[in-house]
């Protein structure tokens, strides 16, 4: 058994590629198939997932990481046994929620919050080396490369704070150890 | 150093203008441009993987060798032991080094001697700067300004010297022919070039076959093999006949796809289906995709017949469909073709969407000729 782990964007890649390198997962790459976690947010128009499918033979457990995650995994007719269920991860409404948490602004947010995205906020807000927020995965890698503890508190605290999500909806701190 | 686009005229069998583009062309999603592309300069993007792919005498051979002869062009700056004609071949080849876009005209000729050299003559070198804000006119001949007085070198010699300075191994070919009782030798002169360890070597090998457990070179003619728990020493034509040839050419591959990815050479193959078997075609194309492997920006080019593997293409600007009427031209998916993205690129092949099936009144010909 693998885990097919999908990330909805680059962001979410790089966020995960960081706990990966620092054992904060309950699974390790190991565990991963091919050996590395996916930018993919459907099967079927993803080349590089579908051959990382085509090598493996065992059974396939899909995460899917990504903000809302509102369209449904179209699981194409060749995979369809091979994938045994498929999980969603999310932290709605965006990522930058975490870095909002990171900075102690989710107060400063709430405020805007209904005409302003957690992206536009960070934008505006978010500052790290004299770089301002700009939605790039080097900000990610930056911000939380050399200081992961950072990174797996804004991801509890976010499951402490939004705890709203529907059932079917689990947190990416279900995915810490 | 990467290469972008070759244009030759005269070349072969093939049509005047007979081009190859590496630079992508269509729409770059995020997902391409994770695992399916390099950005070798900001916004200049190229391939991780290139197919070419036609029915049999299309002319994909002649594609791939006229990237393999840019590439010796560029590795070594000479041109020798091709078996094709030289004479009047017009080339112009542009790649991108640091910073600048280089585009280099040439014509061939056989030299004189014996030996079957080129000499290179009416050579000219033009540069610009790359800029991002230029990147759809990379091409245009507005901007680039020719490099005059480089000085002199054997007309054996191309005047790229100037600028790459070094040989390198830029691009390594594969062709159908395997390299026979001298694959081992190449393999571990191979390895110790490229620095490869006799660690990769053995998993290499497990690969393609679980029974040997080991094997290291005694002298250049020799090797000691460890094969199901029984040690041996055999001759280069023993070790051949002992392991199959689809081993023993599977090996020598997958190692040059290792030396590639580590050292971010492009890797050239003519028939990729012809070394092994459809998971380790897969496989290796997925090493070329993942940029936590593929750290170099090496390229992976091939012809195939097999045109399953283009379902593991997220993009059609990096597939050609070779065709041969008089003249050998190549046609690009995206750019001749109109074909939904969604579409099995495969089941286009079978539907005979770009003219690529094989005649059916001449196999029932042939039928009919048995039937008798």
């Amino acid at each position: 058994m693998k885990y097919l782990l999908m990330c909805e964007g680059p962001n979410e890649l790089e966020v995960i590629r960081m706990l990966l390198e620092h054992n904060k997962l309950i699974f390790t790459a190991d565990d991963l198939l091919n050996l590395t976690p996916y930018h993919a947010r459907q099967i079927g128009n993803n080349a590089a997932v579908k051959t990382a499918l085509n090598l493996y033979q065992g059974n396939v457990h899909v995460l899917r990481i990504g903000d809302k995650l509102s369209d449904e995994l179209k699981v194409p007719r060749e995979y369809k046994g091979k994938i045994a269920d498929i999980k969603k991860y999310c932290t709605k409404p965006e990522l930058e929620m975490l870095l909002i948490i990171s900075e102690n602004k989710e107060l400063d947010f709430e405020k805007r919050k209904s005409t302003t995205s957690p992206k536009e906020f960070s934008k505006e807000n978010v500052i790290y080396n004299r770089s301002r927020y700009d939605n790039s995965t080097a900000f990610y890698r930056e911000y939380y490369g050399k200081q992961i503890n950072l990174l797996v508190d804004a991801i509890k605290r976010y499951k402490q704070l939004k705890g709203k999500h529907q059932r079917d909806e689990f947190y990416l701190a279900d995915l810490l150890k | 150093m990467k290469l972008l686009r070759v244009r030759a005229s005269n070349y072969k069998n093939c049509c005047d203008d007979f081009t190859i583009d590496l630079v992508a062309k269509s729409k770059r999603t995020s997902e391409d441009k994770e695992y399916e592309l390099q950005e070798i300069a900001k916004d200049l993007y190229v391939f991780n993987t290139v197919a070419f792919v036609g029915k049999n005498a299309s002319g994909k051979t002649s594609a791939i060798e006229l990237l393999e002869c840019s590439y010796s062009i560029l590795s070594e700056f000479r041109l020798e032991d091709k078996h094709y004609n030289y004479d009047n071949v017009k080339l112009e080849i542009i790649f991108y080094h640091e910073d600048y876009i280089y585009k280099y005209n040439t014509g061939l000729k056989s030299d004189p001697a014996l030996g079957n050299k080129a000499n290179f003559t009416r050579q000219h070198l033009y540069r610009k700067k790359y800029y991002k804000s230029k990147m759809k006119e990379i091409y245009s001949v507005e901007g680039f300004e020719e490099i005059l007085d480089l000085g002199e070198l054997p007309e054996d010699t191309s005047i790229i010297f100037f600028i790459l300075k070094k040989k390198a191994t830029r691009a390594v070919y594969f062709n159908c022919d395997g390299e026979g009782t001298d694959t081992w030798r190449l393999l571990f002169r191979a390895m110790k070039t490229y620095k490869i360890s006799e660690n990769v070597l053995t998993k290499v090998i497990k690969v393609f076959d679980d029974k040997i457990q080991n094997l290291k070179m005694v002298d250049d003619k020799h090797y000691k093999l460890v094969y199901q728990n029984y040690v041996k020493e055999l001759s280069d034509s023993e070790l051949i006949h002992l392991l199959s040839s689809g081993t023993t050419k599977g090996v020598l591959l997958y190692i040059f796809v290792v030396a590639a990815l580590e050292n971010g050479f492009d890797l050239l193959i003519d028939e990729v289906e012809n070394h092994f078997h459809k998971t380790l075609v897969e496989n290796m194309i997925s090493l070329f995709k993942d940029k936590t492997v593929n750290r170099k920006s090496a390229t992976l080019i091939f012809t195939t017949h097999y045109c399953e593997v283009l379902d593991l293409f997220n993009r059609q600007d990096n597939i050609w469909i070779a065709k041969s009427d008089s003249k050998i031209r190549l046609d690009n998916m995206y750019g001749s073709y109109n074909i939904r993205p969604e579409l099995l690129k495969s089941r286009q092949f079978y539907n005979n969407a770009f003219d690529t099936a094989v005649n059916y009144e001449d196999l029932m010909a042939l039928k009919k000729e048995l039937m008798r």
